[in-house]
């Protein structure tokens, strides 16, 4: 099965619009949110033992956060949950082939 | 939920990272032995939209907000064992790719989104599917997350940076997840529901069709 094989089934192109109804929303809520002030309860935990000050970035990462570089926030938004998506879909795929074929070997 | 770089004692970090590295070896081995054409390309779907799903943060009145996580969604659609490889697959990308959550801390995040809540949340769910799936679909859900959240708490309370916070630290992390847990309980039902609703093979959803 190839990436491009992969909605030709009823469910298949079902769950994949399913998918790009969840990205679009996803500007929407990055947004919503925001405009709470965004604390997630870890937050408020370190918060409240004071090393807030002491999360790292992490260096390794290629972006900094959902938003892509370069194309505002609400955009970036947008193709941060495009880009992600669409990688975890094709990096599942290749992680579940790679799995079965490891079981079909033995 | 992401504990980020800086939180965790490197020796902790290291710890949860082999943990969760054998806890995912022997979750593979499981699972490629149900693995079907069909299924890998379920577990595809099931990964994508918990990465989508986790993007979408409601607001909570009260200046916080919260986000769906899918442990437990993904345990209850594919079995435990490869539902845990899904949600470890997530939280890889978030944090290889877009930065939330910790590299070094990447260990125990999968520890605790991807082992603790679909495990956790399965058991549940296995346990009281049989009475009402329904609802056991959301106590599963609410619970999974509990779990994960005292268990990241446990780690961030037990590191140096929080220490004297212990009780404190706990009680924000499972009980602030314990009341946002019933929004992970509903929406696991939902994200169910939602995925029987493509039309995907019922028999791909039920506990009892998948060598947990």
């Amino acid at each position: 099965m190839s990436v491009r094989s992969f909605a030709r089934v009823r469910w298949q192109r079902r769950s994949l619009a399913g998918l790009l109804g969840l990205v679009l929303l996803a500007p929407v809520c990055a947004w919503a949110a925001a405009q709470t002030g965004y604390a997630e309860p870890m937050d408020n935990a370190a918060e409240l033992a004071g090393v807030a000050s002491e999360a790292v970035p992490t260096g390794l990462s290629l972006f900094s956060g959902y938003a892509l570089p370069g194309l505002g926030p609400r955009v970036g938004t947008l193709g941060g949950a495009l880009f992600g998506t669409a990688l975890t879909l094709v990096l599942a795929l290749a992680v579940g082939r790679l799995l079965a074929s490891g079981a079909a070997v033995r | 939920m992401h504990t980020p770089d800086g939180f965790l004692h490197p020796w902790m970090a290291g710890g949860f990272l082999v943990l969760s590295c054998l806890v995912l070896a022997i979750a593979s081995r499981r699972a490629r032995e149900s693995l079907t054409e069909h299924r890998v390309q379920l577990f595809a779907v099931v990964a994508a939209a918990v990465f989508a799903a986790q993007m979408l943060n409601w607001p909570i009145p009260g200046g916080t907000s919260a986000h769906f996580v899918g442990g437990a969604f993904a345990a209850i659609v594919l079995g435990p064992h490869l539902g845990a490889l899904a949600v470890a697959l997530v939280v890889a990308v978030q944090a290889l790719v877009f930065g939330d959550g910790g590299a070094l801390a990447l260990g125990a995040n999968v520890w605790n989104m991807a082992i603790v809540q679909a495990y956790v949340g399965y058991g549940v769910y296995a346990a009281l599917a049989d009475r009402d799936e329904r609802l056991a679909a959301v106590v599963g859900g609410w619970l999974g997350i509990t779990a994960a959240a005292a268990s990241a708490g446990l780690q961030l309370a037990v590191s140096p940076g929080f220490g004297g916070e212990f009780l404190a630290v706990v009680a924000v992390m499972a009980g602030g997840h314990f009341l946002l847990g019933v929004g992970e309980g509903v929406l696991t039902l939902l994200g169910v529901w939602l995925l029987d609703r493509t039309g995907v093979d019922a028999e791909q959803l039920r506990p009892s069709g998948v060598r947990a």
